[in-house]
């Protein structure tokens, strides 16, 4: 199962599935599965050289998400082509485990 | 070696780990005095060393470490900056430093300087820290249950021990004796079910559901369990005061039945609640600090058992050693992670070298030697009590030393690895191409 991430691209000096790749590698230190399976991610938007990424966490008031937003904006400004990475952590629609993908799921034991 | 950065919101980290080192290094004291003194479960357990190894394992040890997570918890829960983060630096140091002489005074047969100025020093410790946690509550009000039952059982936290140190008056001066009786039900409830058993509704309705990624669900039972324990506080204040007022003994007597009633409605309320969290939780395979805090609710229905035939003394000892003692030890290891943590790589911003996932800051082979200690030792001081076998009473002493070692060590390790940054990933975290 893919992830429901929406990209948007405007102008887009890198296309917005290449970031997305990149945030794999923003692991849940609790959980130990990367933002984007888990389904945290609900959209990227490049814009130009920039990237703008909306995020959710599992649970409202996680202790860690100073660090997940932290490594997030590491990871975009990392990716060739993006000069400026940002982050807003959302909780409107709040994270169901709908929104992981199988392997996720899997790892959580729900298979 | 890296020293932790301030957290924010909360006091610095150091003030809390080491709370929480502390903590567990108590724990490992207490089992090896009661390795070398059995008879004090086995025995009389109003003994000058009974009544310290209580207190040791009530203070030192869970007291402790649930200072040590005030110093950092509220402002989480609360969503604020906890109000004088320095306090704590006067707090910690002054309840350790009563606590200590506290529990030497009982061991030296019950010294009444030593308990008034031990006791002196816990109230006047732990009054500071709720004022912090209301003054955090004033300035951001809690939003949920939950919350404010932590609030709640931190205030009476500071009753239990401002009781204690009432009937440690009363039990050196006539005078105050005759002003406030004899308050010992009254310290007892009010520490057990007003400050732990509240606590550990509160905080774990809050922890249980993030670690077990348990969602929705209704909130009437945390309601009940806070409004419970208002009742069971109140009855036995009534139960006290009775006697004092000249009101009729059977009135005591039916707010005694009473408040116990009223505690094993909280307790299956907690029961139900723990396993109504679990159902829901869509993490299905729970790590194993999480599983001995849910372990801890099968002694709720045993001290249901030992209170049922006859001794309240073996289901306090289940109470306490069992339930609060386990449920202490799971998130002590989930809340120290979480913290050192934070604290070391809480703005890490290195795409190239990822901070380590939590679970690769502690030992887990540590673990089934944590619980089966705590939870064997737990069982077997609770058949010492109601047996009186010395044999009973040293293998509880033997499997708390084990677990209770084994708990320290595994405690070391979340910091030693946290601080030294020397974790070595056990685990590769998932991802996918």
């Amino acid at each position: 199962m893919t992830t429901n991430t929406v990209l948007t691209e405007v102008g887009a000096a890198v296309p917005a599935r290449n970031v997305l790749e990149a945030l794999k590698a923003v692991i849940d230190p609790e959980l130990g599965i990367d933002v984007v399976n888990l389904g945290l991610v609900y959209e990227v938007r490049v814009t130009g050289g920039s990237a703008h990424v909306e995020l959710t966490l599992t649970t409202p008031g996680c202790p860690l998400h100073a660090s997940i937003e932290a490594q997030v904006v590491a990871c975009l400004e990392a990716v060739p082509g993006v000069d400026d990475g940002s982050v807003d952590l959302v909780w409107d629609p709040p994270w169901t485990p709908m929104s992981m993908t199988d392997e996720a799921k899997r790892q959580l034991g729900f298979f | 070696m890296t020293l932790p950065r301030a957290a924010s919101g909360g006091a610095h980290p150091l003030l809390p780990v080491s709370a929480l080192v502390g903590g567990a290094l108590a724990l490992v004291a207490g089992a090896a005095w009661l390795l070398a003194e059995p008879q004090a479960i086995s025995g009389f357990v109003g003994s000058p060393g009974s009544v310290a190894l209580t207190h040791l394992f009530t203070l030192l040890f869970v007291t402790l470490i649930y200072l040590g997570t005030l110093q950092q918890l509220p402002a989480v829960l609360l969503v604020t900056d906890l109000e004088w983060r320095a306090s704590g630096w006067v707090t910690v140091p002054l309840f350790v430093s009563g606590a200590v002489l506290l529990v030497w005074g009982f061991a030296s047969g019950f010294r009444p300087i030593a308990l008034a100025a031990g006791g002196g020093a816990v109230v006047v410790a732990l009054g500071i820290a709720a004022a912090q946690v209301l003054a955090t509550a004033r300035k951001s009000p809690p939003k949920d249950p939950a919350s404010r039952g932590l609030v709640t059982a931190v205030c009476y936290m500071f009753l239990a021990v401002t009781l204690g140190l009432l009937l440690a008056g009363a039990r050196s001066s006539p005078l105050v004796a005759t002003a406030v009786g004899y308050p010992a039900t009254l310290h007892q409830t009010t520490g057990i079910i007003g400050a732990f058993m509240l606590g550990i509704v509160a905080s774990g309705h809050k922890l249980l559901s993030m670690f077990a990624l348990s969602k929705g669900g209704p909130l009437w039972r945390v309601r009940a369990a806070i409004a419970l324990t208002h009742g069971v506080v109140a009855l036995s204040a009534l139960a006290a005061v009775a006697p004092l007022a000249g009101w009729p003994p059977t009135l005591s007597r039916i707010a005694s039945d009473a408040a116990i009633l009223l505690v094993s409605f909280v307790a299956a309320m907690q029961f139900i609640e723990v396993g109504a969290l679990l159902r829901r939780r869509l993490r299905r395979r729970l790590e194993a600090p999480v599983e001995r805090y849910v372990l801890a609710h099968a002694f709720l229905p045993l001290a249901g058992v030992m209170f049922a035939v006859g001794s309240q003394t073996a289901a306090a000892v289940a109470l306490l050693l069992g339930f609060v003692g386990l449920a202490v030890s799971g998130m002590l290891v989930k809340i120290l992670s979480f913290l050192t943590w934070t604290s070391a790589f809480g703005a890490a911003r290195d795409a190239a070298a990822p901070p380590p996932l939590l679970k690769d800051l502690s030992r887990a082979w540590l673990e089934p030697v944590i619980t089966a200690g705590l939870t064997l030792g737990a069982l077997a001081a609770t058949l010492a009590i109601l047996t009186g076998s010395l044999l009973a009473a040293r293998l509880a002493a033997s499997a708390l030393l084990v677990g209770s070692s084994a708990q320290l060590l595994q405690v070391l390790t979340v910091v030693m690895r946290t601080l030294g940054r020397q974790w070595r990933p056990a685990s590769t975290a998932v991802t996918t191409k």
